[in-house]
């Protein structure tokens, strides 16, 4: 087993680890640039802070992983990019191949900890921020109950009225308080980016301060029985002139 | 049929109870026994007269039928005749251990409960290809009913019960596909040993296996299931009977993998030839004991977890009703306990699978071979703390959501390291190019992808956009089928002329190949797409919005079918008439090419000595 | 004189050093299954959904009141007392003393008869069904699964006294050796579930 730096004065100078590298930087840009689009594309326009930071710490990590599948990628094309041999019998076996390089492997372990490390970090960020919501006193109420197969909603901070529509005022924080009549379902607004479980006997907690006036999509994301492709509301985001309108005509409070 | 005992009757005809068993006789008693238990459950079981809503006497018929279908199947079989024997203190004699292990009893072995462990590798291997065949018709219903936006094409009912056992049978079919066939087959030969170390359990581990069928496709005729392969509870309860099919074929499915996790461990740690020590041991091996170590204490939790939602549909318990004071988060605990390990236990063997074929394609020595084993163990390791990274959005324990964060995130790091392995070895390697060596670049296309989709899974704040949406059925898929099963069809062609005798055609595995990769790989990626979109996983309709991308994977899909369809073509075709294979076709160092096809019933004429490891390729000069 | 089959002639030892290991890792899928049954129980205590762990008595049906542990308590002295006579069991087969051999395995058997069916009368001894909420349900878990522990007891203990008595354990004796092992992990999983029990 000889090691490549005796055999070579510096293995950095080798063809092959040239060719290697500089694919390296192409593949890791390219991969970077369409998985980025890929991934935020289809997730849209965020309508909540949640949301964007959601789509903000995906690209991160898009770009972050990005040099370790362009690396895996660049050896795996140099490795195809050699005369392959076809056939029934093998080729000669390879010359002084090393099997084993402490010093290649100590620095990917080094590496991987440290991007663990770092999505660790910003995952725990984004977390703290979003659970901030959660714990703010003005956010208005709403209990959620989910059975199969509809949502309904109880506004208990405007008087306790209950509808099947969910309505909130744009740029106010919500605390949603979540149980279920039966099965396990889930509440997910979508471009929210918001989702807790709804679980017969117990009560849980999400909140989300939409930031974008509109409709988007509330949908059931725990299979739930026979409908659970159709317990799907539409969520209005509206002004709070608006909201309260609609509170009221409802015979809640403001 | 020989007749092998020298028993006090001298006549011909009268043969050992234990000569006379064989599949058909397991058919029929457990068939005969299923229907008397039906038929006396009805009608001595007293109607329900108080507790839980859930319990119903339906349920208790239908657990008590099957129950008696298990214990006739196996009875028939002859998994009881050496307990029976033990007991009455008249073990086997040594030629009724030569019959039972098939000796000079042509095909009929295959049929009965042999012990052979290279006649249970092929029987695994079959039952296998059975369990894909299901899982894969299933999957085209699915997808045939995802390819309009409506829906509609299967009933509701009817498309969650598809839904879930496609996924059940092909979480099974998974974990036994490299295990099975070449844990049982290869495994032994390759530590230089006869047999594995306990030959009946291997019979009872495979028979099991194939008793545990009957309940699980039974369960279309009974209703079907409602829920998901995970069978969350309390939905599970509000199933219809075809629940309880699911219940039997997990706990008899536990019971196998229990028995083979010892065999296999006990086989690998006492039974390797002499000189082979630990760091002589091929990957493979390595691969194959970790899969099973994790699946032994993990699968009884899954095991228990059925037992209680049998009990809360018959005997009207309520662990997971909380009006009785049950919890579904105890359900979902328990469930993933086990659900998480699982998934490396269906992985592991096929890296491990492909990192014993890298160097034989490549002419090269394994790159680092200490890494891929400490790679493997922390693996193992940490995948037993992560399982509550599936329950992030139950609200169970919202300050546990960070460090399970943490572990999720770390299990990369050894994981990283059987990517490093793979790269290593390929780098500057002869590329001796066929489908097993273009199946390493394959895994490590789908599984970067699959890594990486799981970090962003892991990360709490990016879950709550993408849990419980087709992005996860796209990641699993990814790292399941696109690493897995890639490893476990290169371990067929690999191992095949061994275990056939024959080459399989090479032209129609590289056509299967193509088909499988490319279909796969649009498919699923366009599952990524529309479940970014919002698109929740287990619908049978959705949005307009997602019907392109649904077009693209139903498409796609049919794609993969062919290419599984020209695999099977393969395997029989060649099983029949392919190119008679020499002993060592591949020119590999491990064991098992050093033994003639067929392979002899004992393996080694002499049981050999190991000097070295055997990657031992292109160091002749150094 | 052993008529266990030696097809290769390996040492009495070695085949049952490995059998030890088999049984060994077997139990570990046991120890699983008993640690997750544990989980159960303090989970679901700890939860007390709906104040449902022990409800309180209703109009159709009284309170749920606990099981006295003291049983699960007897049960696991029994098991003790039955590890006790096969240890006496092996200690005579190392000694190649037949007398001892069969007055442990006998011992041994008629424990394991003891302890099935006192598991099961206990069982029915109790003031509450199982469907009196969760405590219930665990409770009957638990008894259930050690009558099934005790079952296979049963099987193994009269197994071994026949075997013992016909003179296979004169030579080697790794059967009772790792019967201990069964043995001893009858007494744990019976302290496991009465510590259980005892904390209702």
């Amino acid at each position: 087993m000889s090691d490549l730096q005796t055999k070579k004065p510096q293995w950095w100078k080798s063809k092959d680890v040239k060719i290697t590298a500089a694919l390296w930087v192409v593949l890791s840009v390219l991969i970077g640039v369409i998985s980025g689009i890929v991934n935020s594309r289809p997730m849209g326009q965020p309508a909540s802070e949640t949301m964007a930071n959601t789509i903000h710490i995906m690209k991160l990590f898009t770009w972050v992983s990005a040099p370790v599948a362009g690396l895996v990628a660049a050896i795996a094309i140099k490795a195809l990019m050699q005369k392959m041999h076809f056939g029934d019998n093998p080729p000669a076996e390879a010359d002084h191949q090393i099997s084993d390089s402490p010093k290649a492997t100590a620095l990917w372990l080094i590496v991987s900890a440290l991007l663990c490390l770092f999505a660790l970090v910003f995952g725990m960020v984004v977390l703290q921020r979003d659970n901030n919501t959660l714990l703010d006193v003005h956010a208005t109420d709403v209990n959620v109950t989910g059975q199969q197969w509809a949502w309904n909603f109880d506004y208990i901070d405007n008087g306790k009225f209950q509808s099947e529509d969910l309505y909130l005022p744009v740029n106010k924080p919500v605390h949603f308080h979540v149980t279920s009549l039966d099965v396990v379902h889930s509440f997910w607004i979508v471009q929210m980016g918001i989702k807790v479980d709804a679980n017969p006997g117990y009560i849980t907690e999400t909140a989300v301060t939409p930031t974008k006036i509109g409709v988007y999509d509330l949908r059931c994301a725990e299979l739930c029985g026979l409908l659970h492709a159709y317990m799907q509301k539409k969520v209005h985001v509206v002004s709070q002139q608006d909201y309260n309108n609609w509170v009221t005509s409802h015979g809640g409070t403001i | 049929m020989t007749t092998v005992m020298n028993h006090k009757s001298p006549t011909a005809s009268h043969r050992p109870i234990m000569e006379r068993l064989n599949v058909v006789t397991a058919l029929v008693l457990g068939i005969a026994l299923a229907v008397i238990s039906y038929y006396l459950a009805s009608k001595f079981l007293p109607e329900n007269t108080e507790g839980s809503v859930m319990k119903t006497r339906h349920d208790q018929i239908i657990l008590i039928a099957m129950f008696g279908w298990f214990i006739g199947f196996m009875t028939g079989i002859g998994a009881l005749v050496a307990p029976v024997r033990w007991l009455m203190g008249k073990d086997l004699s040594h030629d009724e251990n030569m019959y039972l292990a098939g000796k000079n009893a042509g095909t009929a072995r295959y049929f009965r409960y042999t012990t052979d462990h290279k006649v249970v590798g092929i029987q695994y291997l079959v039952i296998t290809m059975v369990i894909f065949g299901v899982g894969g018709i299933l999957a085209m219903l699915i997808r045939t009913n995802l390819g309009h936006a409506e829906g509609g094409w299967l009933h509701p009912q009817a498309y969650n019960a598809v839904v879930g056992i496609h996924g059940i049978i092909m979480i099974v079919g998974t974990i036994i596909m490299v295990t099975g066939p070449f844990g049982n087959f290869i495994m032994p030969i390759m530590i230089g040993a006869r047999d594995m170390a306990f030959p009946r359990l291997n019979a009872l581990s495979f028979w099991l296996i194939v008793a545990a069928l009957a309940p699980i496709l039974s369960a279309f005729f009974l209703g079907g299931i409602t829920t998901g392969w995970s069978a969350y509870n309390p939905l599970a309860t509000q199933s219809p009977g075809g629940m309880d099919g699911y219940i039997m074929f997990i706990c008899i499915f536990a019971i196998s993998t229990m028995v083979a996790g010892a065999n296999i461990t006990t086989t690998v740690v006492r039974m390797r030839a002499k000189g082979m020590t630990w760091t002589r041991t091929p990957i493979f091996i390595y691969g194959t004991v970790a899969s099973v170590a994790l699946a032994l204490p993990a699968f009884p939790v899954f095991f228990l977890s059925q037992v209680m939602s049998a009990m809360d549909r018959a005997a009207g318990t309520t662990f997971y009703d909380t009006r009785g004071g049950g919890s579904g988060w105890l359900y979902e605990n328990l469930f993933w306990l086990m659900g998480h390990p699982e998934v490396y236990v269906i992985l592991i063997p096929a890296v491990a699978a492909l990192m014993e074929m890298a160097p034989v394609f490549t002419r090269r020595p394994l790159f680092s071979f200490k890494i891929a084993v400490m790679g493997i163990a922390g693996i193992c390791g940490l995948s037993i703390l992560v399982w509550a990274h599936h329950m992030y959005m139950t609200g169970w324990a919202p300050l546990l959501n960070a460090p399970f964060m943490l572990t999720t995130e770390l299990i990369s790091i050894p994981t990283g390291m059987l990517f490093l392995v793979l790269v290593g070895t390929v780098w500057r390697g002869r590329l001796w190019m066929t489908v097993p060596t273009a199946s390493i670049f394959a895994l490590l296309l789908n599984f970067m992808i699959g890594g990486i989709t799981g970090i962003y899974l892991s990360d709490v704040p990016a879950d709550a956009a993408l849990h419980g949406s087709m992005f996860v059925t796209a990641h699993f898929h990814y790292t399941l089928m696109g690493a897995g099963l890639t490893g476990a069809i290169a371990a067929l062609i690999f191992w095949f002329p061994k275990m056939t005798g024959r080459m399989i055609d090479k032209q129609l595995s590289w056509i299967s190949f193509w088909l499988v990769q490319i279909g796969f790989n649009v498919a699923f990626m366009g599952m990524f797409m529309v479940g970014l979109a919002g698109q929740p996983r287990r619908v049978e309709a959705y949005a307009e919005l997602f019907t392109r991308g649904n077009q693209i994977t139903t498409g796609a899909a049919f794609v993969i079918m062919t290419g599984m369809l020209v695999l099977l073509w393969a395997v029989i075709y060649s099983w029949r008439n392919g190119q008679k294979a020499p002993m060592n076709p591949w020119q590999s160092k491990t064991l098992e090419w050093s033994v003639p096809n067929p392979v002899p019933l004992e393996n080694f004429e002499t049981l050999p000595t190991v000097t070295s490891d055997p990657y031992g390729y292109g160091k002749a000069q150094s | 004189m052993s008529t266990e089959v030696n097809t290769h002639h390996e040492h009495p030892d070695v085949v049952g050093s490995r059998n030890k290991l088999g049984v060994v890792l077997i139990l570990v899928a046991d120890i699983a299954f008993a640690l997750s049954v544990l989980f159960v129980y303090f989970y679901l205590k700890q939860q007390d959904v709906g104040g449902m762990w022990l409800p309180r008595a209703t109009e159709g049906q009284a309170a749920t009141v606990p099981a006295n542990a003291i049983g699960a308590w007897y049960l696991t002295l029994l098991a003790g007392l039955g590890l006790m006579t096969n240890t006496y069991a092996l200690r005579g087969a190392r000694s190649k003393n037949q007398t001892q051999i069969n007055l442990g395995l006998g011992s041994a058997a008629a424990i394991s008869v003891v302890l099935f069916v006192y598991q099961i009368i206990q069982m029915r001894q109790v003031e509450f069904t199982v469907t009196w909420g969760a405590y219930a349900s665990c409770y009957f878990l638990i008894t259930g699964l050690s009558v099934l522990h005790f079952f296979i007891t049963v099987f193994i203990g009269i197994g071994n006294w026949n075997r013992g008595r016909m003179g296979l354990y004169s030579d080697d004796f790794w059967h009772i050796d790792i019967v201990n092992v069964w043995w001893i992990w009858m007494v744990v999983s019976s302290l496991l579930g009465a510590f259980a029990l005892s904390n209702s």
